[in-house]
This record gives structure tokens, sequence and C-alpha cells, in this order.
């Protein structure tokens, strides 16, 4: 018994000793910071995986630093769907057991702001040289109350994309189909114009009915695209709330209705699956089609990899901006750009906003680009090698981004596009026409959004 | 009557923690304006939220949904396939009866997701969906025949309960009346119409109510198969509209307090129809002490 005591004084007397001894270098702490983000396309998955290589970086400054801490970056990249990816943040963000840094739409930190639940990030973002690489326009997309609210993340444009091999089929020349971006550019290629091209597809059985044009399968920021394409606007500048145009909502409407009625249009379209979307588009069966930049690398790295991937897109599709409703109009296209958001309760939030900084250049942005098909964030340079793959089709698509918008920032603008999409649904599927549809979401904005909403 | 409070104080707060307080729970909340903006600090708004779904628009088509959905499913499977299946597996050797019944057990066994999936790898165009093959129709039946799906692949579920409660009904179904019927010159079907079906009365009751009940609230198939859609509210019932408008936005736009009035209006919809079975179906009588006693 005597023996095992004067072993565990040993012991500790030696593990002290070693403790103290001149020279001896104490570890480094490591500092936990989590990070929840998510796609849900598989190919964005760099949302993650970049900060974990900032991170890296970010150890190493530590070091040269002889800061008494490291940092470890833990976190999950979802590919679920965004429901149950915001139903878990929100859940977090109320029992502050949550991630550090949340990555989600940037049109969300108005709301998130509004309810209290991120860090403002104007302390920080003045402190780090990276921030001030990211497109200007971008910061306004994170901005609320005069406060900015996350760091820009990504950028997309959504073009209307098209099938080559169909139109040829149709009687095309390449020429004319190699100038079809342009003239959608200048305005001479319209809405209607691409009705009577489907709709003749349909007709001469190139196409199946039904698939002249698809548009996604659910609600999303594209419907506010498409109704600011007929003419509308979400929001007033002077009052900050949001606004519905009867007038634009019904032309949009209306085009719906009759892309269901002759043919071109699935009048269950709105069927919410967004693997029936891709595959029929991938089969080479759809002739025109609304997507995002970054749905270009999903086909390539899903659904074609036995064809060809990107080699068969680019022998199969093209892409431009979405038409305007009248010739000599201006196409648009839509930004919703990702942004990462520091949450309020967050006992690392300096820190965590040096992480955002080290992830934020083009080096890094670029292992995102090439996966995901996205434009940059960033006024540098993206060093892309010949060998990228989706680098051509990035610097393709980027000029989309003098057209773009983005959507209101407005903390109840959710209800606006729910109750806008209410409408879209109900006039596709054939339950209520343009103009009764256009009266319900007039009433129900007016119930659901109060003194928030104009309607006009 | 002090000595029956230990018997009956478990239940009573079993009850009272899980059945009792959630409701109230949720009666409060449908109360508030609790929403993603309001999550902090939700704020008392008294009828507002009903107020807001008497004038919703949509809410007509919902109820109609829903009852469609209870009728049918309860009809054609949950009761009616399931008295089929009972009284077919006890017609024949106990021995396939018995195993029968253990293989439609199998979709209650399997994971709701995972069930799910089957179906919709089923219901796919060609050249990956069976249904689709089998047919030579390629089509993506999920949508062609929306109803038709979720309530078959609820149904057939659902009917693996009625089946095992009235197989143990007709199980105990004395010996002697059969006999007495076949004595008298009774045919099969007169003696399930004149001796089985008068004895699963009670069951019958149990069955219908509780899956009514259950019908009501489910909406996991729906969620997983359709959505609730394709296109415009196809397939959206009750129970999942309360749901999308509670947790399941796309924009995390979540409206706890209006999602929790139509989950209140649920548990009152239901109460009634627990009633209302009660007095149909006589319950008084039904569970009343029996005039002869046999021993």
């Amino acid at each position: 018994m005597r023996a095992r005591g004067l072993a565990c004084l040993l012991i500790a007397v030696l593990v002290l000793g070693f403790q103290l001894a001149p020279g001896h270098a104490q570890a480094p702490r490591t500092i936990t910071l989590t990070a929840w983000t998510v796609g849900p396309d598989e190919p964005s998955r760099p949302r993650f995986t970049n900060l974990l290589l900032a991170a890296d970086r970010l150890n190493a400054d530590l070091a040269r630093e002889g800061a008494a801490f490291r940092i470890r970056v833990e976190g999950s990249f979802d590919t679920t769907t965004w429901d149950a990816y915001l139903r878990r943040v929100l859940l977090a963000f109320e029992s502050k057991k949550g991630p550090d840094i949340v990555q989600a739409s940037a049109v969300l930190s108005v709301t998130w702001a509004a309810a209290g639940f991120l860090a403002p990030m104007d302390e920080f973002v003045p402190k780090h040289k990276q921030f001030a690489d990211v497109v200007p326009s971008l910061w306004q997309s994170v901005r609320y109350q005069g406060k900015t609210w996350g760091v820009p993340q990504d950028v997309e444009a959504r073009p209307l994309y098209f099938n080559k091999t169909l139109l040829k089929r149709l009687g095309w020349d390449d020429g004319t189909i190699a100038t079809l971006p342009d003239r959608i550019r200048r305005g001479e290629f319209t809405w209607d114009d691409m009705l009577a091209v489907a709709q003749e597809a349909v007709t001469k059985k190139i196409v199946e009915p039904g698939k002249g044009y698809y548009l996604r399968p659910r609600v999303g920021p594209d419907f506010n695209m498409w109704y600011r394409a007929f003419g509308g606007r979400d929001s007033d500048p002077d009052t900050g709330k949001l606004v519905f145009n009867r007038d634009a909502a019904l032309r949009y409407y209306t085009w719906l209705r009759r892309a269901v009625d002759v043919g071109v249009l699935e009048k269950d379209r709105m069927d919410g699956s967004w693997p029936r979307f891709h595959q029929t588009i991938t089969d080479g069966k759809v002739l025109f089609f609304s997507g995002g930049s970054w749905n270009w690398a999903e086909w390539a790295s899903q659904y074609l990899t036995a064809k060809g991937g990107e080699r068969w897109l680019f022998e199969n599709f093209d892409y431009a901006l979405q038409p305007p409703t009248r010739r000599g109009g201006k196409p648009i296209t839509l930004s919703n750009p990702q942004a990462y958001m520091i949450a309020a309760y967050s006992p690392n939030k300096e820190l965590a906003a040096r992480l955002i900084a080290y992830a934020s250049v083009p080096d890094i942005y670029l292992r995102h680009a090439v996966a995901s098909a996205r434009p940059s964030i960033l006024r540098s340079p993206i060093p892309f090698k010949d060998t990228d793959p989706y680098g051509a089709f990035v610097q393709d698509v980027s000029y989309m981004l003098v057209f773009t918008s983005f959507q209101p920032p407005h903390p109840e603008l959710p209800k606006w596009q729910e109750s806008f999409f209410r409408g879209v649904s109900a006039v596709i599927s054939g339950e209520l026409t343009p103009d009764r549809a256009v009266a319900v979401v007039a009433a129900e904005l007016q119930r659901l959004l109060k003194d928030q909403v104009i309607i006009e | 009557m002090r000595g029956v409070v230990p018997f009956v104080l478990p239940a009573t707060l079993l009850i009272a923690v899980f059945f009792l307080a959630p409701a109230v729970l949720t009666v409060y909340l449908s109360m508030t304006d609790l929403s993603v903006v309001t999550f902090r600090n939700p704020g008392w708004s008294g009828l507002e939220n009903y107020r807001d779904l008497l004038q919703d628009a949509f809410l007509g088509r919902i109820f109609v949904n829903t009852i469609f959905y209870v009728v049918l499913t309860l009809v054609l499977f949950n009761v009616g396939m399931a008295l089929v299946v009972a009284i077919l597996t006890s017609l024949v050797p106990h021995r396939w009866g018995d195993l029968f019944r253990a293989l439609w057990l199998l979709p209650r066994m399997t994971p709701v997701v995972a069930y799910a999936f089957i179906w919709q790898g089923l219901m796919r165009e060609a050249p990956f969906g069976l249904l689709s093959n089998i047919t030579g129709i390629s089509q993506h039946w999920i949508n062609a025949a929306p109803w038709a799906t979720v309530i078959a692949a609820n149904g057939m579920i659902g009917a693996s309960f009625g089946m095992l409660i009235f197989t143990s009904a007709i199980r105990s179904i004395p010996n002697e009346l059969f006999y007495a019927s076949a004595v008298d010159g009774a045919s099969t079907w007169q003696s399930i119409r004149r001796v089985v079906l008068p004895m699963l009365r009670w069951p019958i009751l149990f069955v219908t109510a509780y899956q009514t009940l259950s019908l009501l609230t489910s909406f996991e198939y729906i969620l997983l198969l359709t959505g609730g859609g394709p296109g415009f509210y196809k397939t959206t019932v009750w129970s999942l509209y309360a749901y999308l408008l509670a947790f399941g936005s796309y924009f995390g736009n979540v409206q706890f307090g209006l999602g929790a009035a139509m989950a209140a209006v649920l548990v009152v919809i239901g109460t009634v129809m627990a009633v209302i079975y009660l007095r149909v179906f006589n319950f008084r009588a039904l569970v009343a002490k029996p005039k002869i006693e046999v021993v």
C-alpha cells in the first residue's frame, strides 16, 4: 500500500517537474468553431471544406504570431433540403447551443437579424483586408437597418438554358442557335417568342407535351425574378415595404396559363421533385429550362458522368439571360448570394470573422467555383487553370451579373414569396384563373403582411 | 374512494403529461404570434390566428382533401381491407393464415422513409419505375394518380392494424356459434354476415375511431410521396398544412402560431368525431355488463 502511494507521488512530481521545466512550451489550447453549411446541391460542399482550409492557414498565422491558442473547425454540410436545414438552424439559434458560423441565403440575414439571432459584422469587416476584395454591390445583400449582418460567400446567375440539339431538329441552324443569347441580351427574343418556338417543338413532336419549358418545381427566389421580368416591383425603395403589383402578376400568371394551355408546360410542373426536373433535362427531353449556374455542375457531376459530363453539356446545351417580355426590353437574371453569418450567442465572434476572412481569398474561392460552377464574389481574378472544370462556363456566364438583381431585404419577404408561389401553383395546375389568382394572392398578402405591403 | 387514487394516479399523470398538456400548450401557442421574427419575444394575439385561418382562401380545399383522404383510406383499407383480410385468413388453416398476416406486417416494420422510397421507385417513369415497365405506360405514376398513391401506400400499412384486431376477435368467437349456424344450413357468407360481423361490432368501432383520429393527424406518407402536391394543394391535408405552416417553409418562414391554431382545430375535430362514433356504435350498450354470465 505504501509502495503504491510512493509511486503515485513520484509520478506526480515528475509530471509537475516536466511542466515547470524551463524551455518546455505549453501546448496551445484549442478553440472549436462550429460551422453549419448547406448546398443542398452536393457540388457546393466547399462552402464547408473551404472553412477547413482557411482554418489551416489561420492556425499557421496564429503560430507565427505566438498565439496561445489554435482553432479547430467542426460542423456540417447539409445536402437534405432548405426546409430541414433552416429548421435546424432556427432551433439552434433559439437554444443558443448551435454553430458559431451559419451559411445561408443572404436575404435570410435580414429575417434573422430582425429576430436578434445574428451578430452585426460592422466591427469586424474593416479589420480584415480580405473583405475589401468582395464585390461592393454584394454587401447590399447582407445589409439591414444600416448594419452588416453577414459576409457574402458566393453568388450565382440564373440563366435560361436551351437544348441546342432539339433546336437543330426543329430546323434551326448553328449560326441562329449561337446568336440566341445575344438576341436575348439585346431584347430581340421575348418570352412570347420562346413560347412560340416551344409550341412549335411540341406540335412537331420534337419534344413531348409539357416539355417545351421547365421551371423549378417548387417555391424559390426565381419567382421574384420572373415577376420582375414581367414588369413587377417587389419592394418600395422609399418606405422599404414589400410591393405586389397586380398587373405584373397577372401578366406572368397569364403567360404561365397560356404555356400550359398550348402544351408547352406540364400541368403538374410544381410537383416539388428536383430529381425529376434534373433527370428529364439531362435526358435531353426539354427544350427551354430556367435554372441556376450551379445546375451546370450538378448535371455534369451527378447526371451526365456516363455521357461525358461537361463536354456533353457544351455539345447539347447553351445559356442566356431570362428574356424580356417585350421587344427591346431589358433581360434579367437574379442572384441569391449566400453568406456566412455569425450567431449572436457565439463567444468567438472575432475569431469566426477572421476565419471567414481567410476563406474569402481567390485561391480558396477557386475550389468552390470549380466545384459548383459559381461566378466569383471577389474583384481579384480567380486563378482558373485550363484544366479546371466549369472555368469556361463560369467566365461565360459572368456577364450576366451585370444584369442581376437581388431579393428585397425585408424580414417578412418569405411570406410574400410563399403567397406569390401559391398563385403560380394554382394557375399552372388550373385550380384558379390568372385573374382569380391575382385577387386571392393580393388578399392573402394584405392579410398576412398588413401595413408591410403595398398592393398596387 | 381513497383506495382508488393509487390505482388511477399513474394513468392520470400520464394522460395529463402526454395528452392534456400538449393540447393546452397547442391552444396557448395558437394565441400567440410566434414565428421566426418573434421567436424570442412572441406576443399575445388572442384569436387573430383563428381569424386568419377563416380568411384563408385555400382552407376549404384543404378541409375537403382531409375528409376525402380519411374516408377513403378508412373505408377501403384501414377497416375494409383489414376486415376482408382478417376473414379470409381465418378461413384458411391457421398456419397459412398466420404466415400471410406476418408478411402483411412487414411494411409496418419498415421505416417510413424507406417505405416511401420503395413506392417512389415503383412509380417512376421507365426505365426506372417498375409500374411503368410492367404496364408499358411510362409516366410518373405519383403525379398521374397522387391520391391513389398516397391512399394505397398508407392504407396497405394501416390495414394491418385492423387485420390483427379483427383476426383475434374472430378467433375469440365461440366455435359453438359456427357449429350451430352450420347445423342450420348457413353458407360461409351467411355465417360471416350473421355470426362474425355482429360479433365484430366492438372491434370495428375501436378500429374505426382509432384510425380516424390517426388518419386525421397522419401526413408523413403524403409529405414523403407528394409533398402535398403535385401542383396546387392536390394532396395537402389539414395536418400537413399545419406542419408546413409551422415548420416546413423553403425560406424558413415558420409560423408556429398559425400552425398551432390549425392543430388546435384538429384536436376539436378529433374530439367531435370520437363522440359521434361512440354514439353511432352505442358505446354504452357495448360496454354494459352482460345480462347472462357464462361460467
